[in-house]
C-alpha cells in the first residue's frame, strides 16, 4: 500500500436519523482533492443534490480537516464546513463556512479527517467522539442553553479537554444567520450551518483525541520549516489591535481598558484574537468584525463604561445565542435607515429602535432574532430575505449587501480585485483573501514601521502576479489573473486546512523587501506527507477544487448572469455612511459612493472566465477544461445534465 | 537524607523552563514540537510540558517541569533510573534502567511525568539537552530558561 502519511485516514460519517454511524477511507478522496474543502466538495457533489433543501433531513454538513491540521505548520488549526447553506441568497446553495480554533485539530487527534453529518433527529441530542466509541446522548437539558453553558456542561462531563462544537438558541430555531460555535467565538458563521445543526436536532459534537496522533514524514524538515516560516512571517502588528487593519483611537482605549491578554486558534503565530473582560457581563475573545456595534454604541452613550457594555454586550450575545455578528454589522444600520424612513416603528417591530446604539436595543434585537418574536421572525431569516417580505426596504438593505445574501466585507465600491472575488463566488469571498487584501490594502496603510511601502508592495506584486497592476485599485485590468490565482490557491488553503490570514505568505514583515515565501504550502505538504508536491502542482489541485466547485454552483443553475453585484453598485450611490452608520468593514474605504463601472466589469468578467478556461456565453467551466483537470466524472454529470 | 524545606529549596546550580502565563494564548505550539521531537509524531498529549487552557476566562497557563531542587520524581524512584545532569542540572530519566513502575509520576506534584503506556517507560522533560525547542518555538515568548545559582 501506498504511504499515507498526515492525514488520520479515515472519514467518520454519522447518520444521526437511525443512529448509525459508518467509517470510510479518505483515500478515496485526498488523491485528487487534498483534505478539507477538497474532499468536503467531492462529498457535497456526490451527495447533496440540487433539489435539496437546506434545512431538509437530506443536507448533510461535512466538517473536513486536512493533511496539515493539527501540525506544527504555522496557522494549521482552522477546519472546514461544507452544505447546502440557508443563508445564500436568492437560492439557498452548496457552500463553504470554515472555522478556526480546536475541535478540527482533536477530531484529527481522535483518528478522523473528517465527520459528515446526516439525516434527523427525533428529539435533540448531542454526539460525543470518543475515538472509536461514537456515542449519541439526550440534550433535552442542553436544548435553550446558550453556547457558553452547553460547552460548559460538555467539558464538565466528558473532560477538560474535550472540544466541543454547538449551536444556541438560535440555530435551534432554525435561523438562517446562525452559527456552529467553538469555545467563545470560534464560528462557522457566513454560511447559516447553525440552523443545518438545528434542524438535524443536533445541538453539539463533542471530541476528544487524547492520545491519538499523527505521523509526519519528515519531522525534522517539518521543525526547520515551520521555524522558518514563523521567522519569515515575522511580528504581526494585528495582534496588537485585532481589527481587519487600522485601529481607531477609542478602539485602542477599550483595548486598554479590558483586554485580558491574547488568544488564538492552534498552533497560530500571529493571535488575532483578544481575550476581553467588560465588568458585569461575560467574557469572550474577540476579533474585527465583533466590534460591529461600537459606533451605535459610543454614539449613544459616549465612551463610557455604559456605551462599552452596550457594545459588549452585542459581542458575547452574538456568541452565546450562536448569531452570526457579520449579519448583525450590516443589520443594525439597515434597521436604523428603516426607522428614519419610517418604514418600520416600534410597535409593530417591538424593537425600542428610537434607542439605537443602547444596550437596550442590541439585546432585544438579538433576542426576538433568536426566539423569533415580532420582527424578529422576519430578520431570523437574514437580512436579504427579510428585505423581501419588509415593504420598501429593499434599496437600503442594497446599501449594505453587495451580492448573495451577504453583508459587504471590504469596500466592493472601492476595489476591483474585491469586486469580481464578490460577483464570481457563492457567499462572500473575503473570508478567503484576507493576503490579498492586506497586500494590496490594508499593509500600505498600517502604522510605521509595520507599514508596507507602496514600491515594495508593487514588487511583491509583480513577482507573485507578474504585473504591478494587479493591486492597483484604479483599474481593473490585471484583476481577473489576479483573482483566479486566488481563488485556487484558497481552494488549496482550505484544503490543508492553513489558515488564510497567513496564507499565502505574499509579505513577509521581517525582510527588508518584505517578500514573502508562496511556495510555503507545498513545501509544508511536501514535508508533512512525504510526496513531494511542488508550488505549480498544487496550484492546479487548487485549480481543480475550484472547478468543482463551480460545477456544484453551476449545477445548482448558476450562470454568468449571477455572477453580479446588486444593482445599486453599478450606480453611484447617493448616501454616504459615514459616523453613527458606518460599518465596521468598509473602513478602508475612501469612497462609499462610487459606482463600480459596469461594462468595464463585465469585459474583466469575460478576461476571467477566458482564463479560467470556462465557457464565455455561460459561465460554466467547459468539459475540455473539467477532464484537462482530471474531473472526467463531474464533466460526465454536469454535461450529461445539459 | 534530603527534606524538602524552603531552606533548601536552592541548594544546587540548575535551569529550567519557566512560563509566563500572561503571555501564552494557548496555542499549543509547545506542546506540538515536544513531542515531534520527543517521539517523531504529533501528539500533544505526551508531550513533556502542557498547556491548561480555559477559554471562557481566557486563562492559558503553561505547566512545565521544574527540575526541582529537590525532586520528588527522583527520590521516589525504587531503581536509581533518575539522576542529575551535570551540565545543566537537568533531572532526567534513564530509560535503560527505567521500569514503567509510575512511582514518579504519582510523586510529581506538577504532573510532569509522562508514563508512555505502550513502551511502559516514565519520560519528562529534558530540556532538549539545554537548548529546548518548545522556547524557541513559542510564537509568544510565552516561556524562558531560568538559571538558577546554588545558595551558598
Amino acid at each position: 500500500m501506498e504511504e499515507f502519511v498526515g492525514w488520520a485516514g479515515r472519514i467518520l460519517r454519522i447518520n444521526v436519523t437511525d443512529r448509525s454511524t459508518q467509517v470510510i477511507p479518505t483515500q478515496h478522496y485526498s488523491k485528487r482533492f487534498i483534505g478539507g474543502l477538497g474532499i468536503a466538495a467531492k462529498i457535497a457533489w456526490d451527495e447533496i443534490k440540487p433539489d435539496i433543501g437546506a434545512l431538509d433531513p437530506d443536507n448533510k454538513l461535512i466538517y473536513a480537516t486536512g493533511p496539515l491540521t493539527g501540525t506544527l505548520a504555522p496557522g494549521s488549526g482552522r477546519m472546514e464546513i461544507v452544505g447546502k447553506s440557508p443563508r445564500t441568497f436568492p437560492k439557498e446553495v452548496v457552500t463553504r463556512s470554515g472555522m478556526g480554533g480546536y475541535w478540527g485539530v482533536e477530531l484529527k487527534y481522535a483518528g478522523y479527517d473528517a465527520v459528515i453529518l446526516e439525516g434527523e433527529a427525533e428529539e435533540p441530542l448531542y454526539i460525543w467522539i470518543d475515538k472509536e466509541k461514537v456515542k449519541f446522548f439526550d440534550a433535552s437539558d442542553l436544548w435553550g442553553k446558550d453556547t457558553f453553558i452547553t460547552q460548559k456542561r460538555l467539558k464538565k462531563k466528558h473532560g477538560a479537554k474535550t472540544q466541543v462544537i454547538c449551536v444556541g438558541p438560535a440555530g435551534e430555531n432554525k435561523s438562517r444567520i446562525a452559527t456552529i460555535i467553538s469555545e467563545t467565538s470560534f464560528a462557522s458563521g457566513k454560511s447559516g450551518f447553525g440552523a443545518v445543526m438545528g434542524a438535524k436536532k443536533v445541538k453539539a459534537i463533542a471530541v476528544q483525541g487524547k492520545d491519538g496522533h499523527i505521523d509526519v514524514a519528515h519531522p525534522g524538515r517539518l521543525i526547520n520549516l515551520a521555524s522558518y516560516y514563523r521567522d519569515l512571517l515575522g511580528y504581526n502588528p494585528m495582534r496588537e489591535w485585532t481589527v481587519g487593519y487600522i485601529p481607531t483611537d477609542y478602539h485602542l482605549r477599550f483595548y486598554k481598558k479590558y483586554r485580558a491578554g491574547n488568544a488564538s486558534c492552534f498552533g497560530c503565530p500571529l493571535q488575532c484574537f483578544a481575550f476581553i473582560k467588560v465588568p458585569g457581563l461575560d467574557s469572550s475573545q474577540v476579533n474585527c468584525v465583533n466590534y460591529y456595534y461600537m459606533n451605535p454604541a459610543y454614539s449613544y452613550y459616549g465612551e463610557t463604561l455604559e456605551g462599552d457594555q452596550a457594545l459588549w454586550e452585542g459581542v458575547v450575545l452574538c456568541n452565546k445565542l450562536g448569531i452570526c455578528s457579520f449579519e448583525i454589522a450590516g443589520m443594525v444600520p439597515w434597521l436604523k435607515d428603516l426607522f428614519d424612513a419610517s418604514l418600520i416603528d416600534e410597535n409593530s417591530s417591538g424593537l425600542p429602535l428610537s434607542q439605537h446604539g443602547s444596550r437596550k436595543f442590541i439585546k432585544e434585537l438579538l433576542t426576538s432574532i433568536t426566539f423569533r418574536k415580532n420582527i424578529g421572525d422576519v430578520l431570523a431569516e437574514g437580512a436579504a430575505r427579510a428585505a423581501t417580505m419588509l415593504p420598501g426596504s429593499w434599496p437600503f438593505y442594497e446599501k449594505y449587501y453587495p451580492a448573495h445574501g451577504q453583508v459587504e466585507h471590504n469596500s466592493v465600491r472601492d476595489f476591483p480585485g474585491i469586486a469580481l472575488l464578490w460577483a464570481l463566488d457563492s457567499r462572500d469571498p473575503m473570508i478567503d483573501h484576507h493576503a490579498y487584501r492586506h497586500l494590496s490594502v490594508s499593509r500600505q496603510r498600517w502604522p510605521n514601521p509595520h507599514k508596507l511601502s507602496l514600491e515594495k508592495a508593487q514588487a511583491v506584486s509583480e513577482k507573485i502576479f507578474g504585473s504591478k497592476t494587479a493591486i492597483d485599485h484604479s483599474t481593473y485590468a490585471e484583476k481577473p489573473k489576479a483573482i483566479a490565482y486566488c481563488q485556487n490557491r484558497s481552494a488549496v488553503i482550505n484544503s490543508l486546512v492553513l489558515c488564510d490570514f497567513l496564507y499565502p505568505i505574499f509579505v513577509s514583515q521581517s525582510r527588508e523587501d518584505r517578500m514573502g515565501d508562496t511556495a510555503a504550502e507545498s513545501k509544508l505538504l511536501s514535508a508533512v506527507t512525504g510526496v513531494e508536491i511542488s508550488e505549480k502542482e498544487l496550484d492546479r489541485v487548487g485549480e481543480r477544487i475550484w472547478n468543482l466547485l463551480r460545477a456544484i454552483m453551476v449545477r445548482e443553475g448558476r450562470t454568468k448572469r449571477e455572477d453580479t453585484l446588486h444593482e445599486s453598485y453599478f450606480r453611484k450611490s447617493k448616501i454616504k455612511r459615514e459616523g453613527k452608520n458606518e460599518m465596521q468593514f468598509t473602513r478602508l474605504s475612501s469612497d462609499h459612493t462610487k459606482p463600480v463601472p459596469r461594462q468595464i466589469f463585465e469585459e474583466a468578467k469575460g478576461t476571467y472566465y477566458r482564463i479560467r478556461g470556462w465557457d464565455g456565453k455561460t459561465g460554466c467551466p467547459t468539459q475540455e477544461k473539467l477532464i484537462a483537470l482530471g474531473l472526467n466524472d463531474i464533466a460526465n454529470e454536469l454535461y450529461s445534465l445539459g | 537524607m534530603m527534606n524538602s524545606g524552603f531552606s533548601e529549596i536552592n541548594t544546587r546550580t540548575r535551569q529550567s523552563l519557566v512560563a509566563n502565563p500572561l503571555a501564552c494564548t494557548g496555542c499549543r505550539t509547545c506542546e506540538v514540537i515536544c513531542s515531534l521531537i520527543k517521539t517523531g509524531h504529533i501528539c500533544p498529549e505526551i508531550a513533556r510540558l502542557h498547556i491548561d487552557r480555559d477559554p471562557f476566562e481566557g486563562r492559558f497557563v503553561p505547566n512545565v517541569c521544574h527540575q526541582c531542587s529537590i525532586p520528588y520524581c527522583l527520590n521516589a524512584c525504587p531503581v536509581d533510573a533518575i539522576g542529575i545532569t551535570e551540565k545543566f542540572g537537568v533531572v532526567i530519566i534513564d530509560s535503560e534502567k527505567c521500569t514503567g513502575c509510575g512511582l514518579c509520576q504519582k510523586a510529581c506534584p506538577y504532573g510532569m511525568i509522562i508514563l508512555e503506556e505502550e513502551q511502559k517507560k516514565g519520560f519528562k522533560c529534558d530540556l532538549c539537552g539545554g537548548n529546548p525547542q518548545c522556547v524557541k518555538a513559542c510564537p509568544m515568548n510565552a516561556l524562558g530558561i531560568a538559571y538558577f545559582g546554588a545558595r551558598s
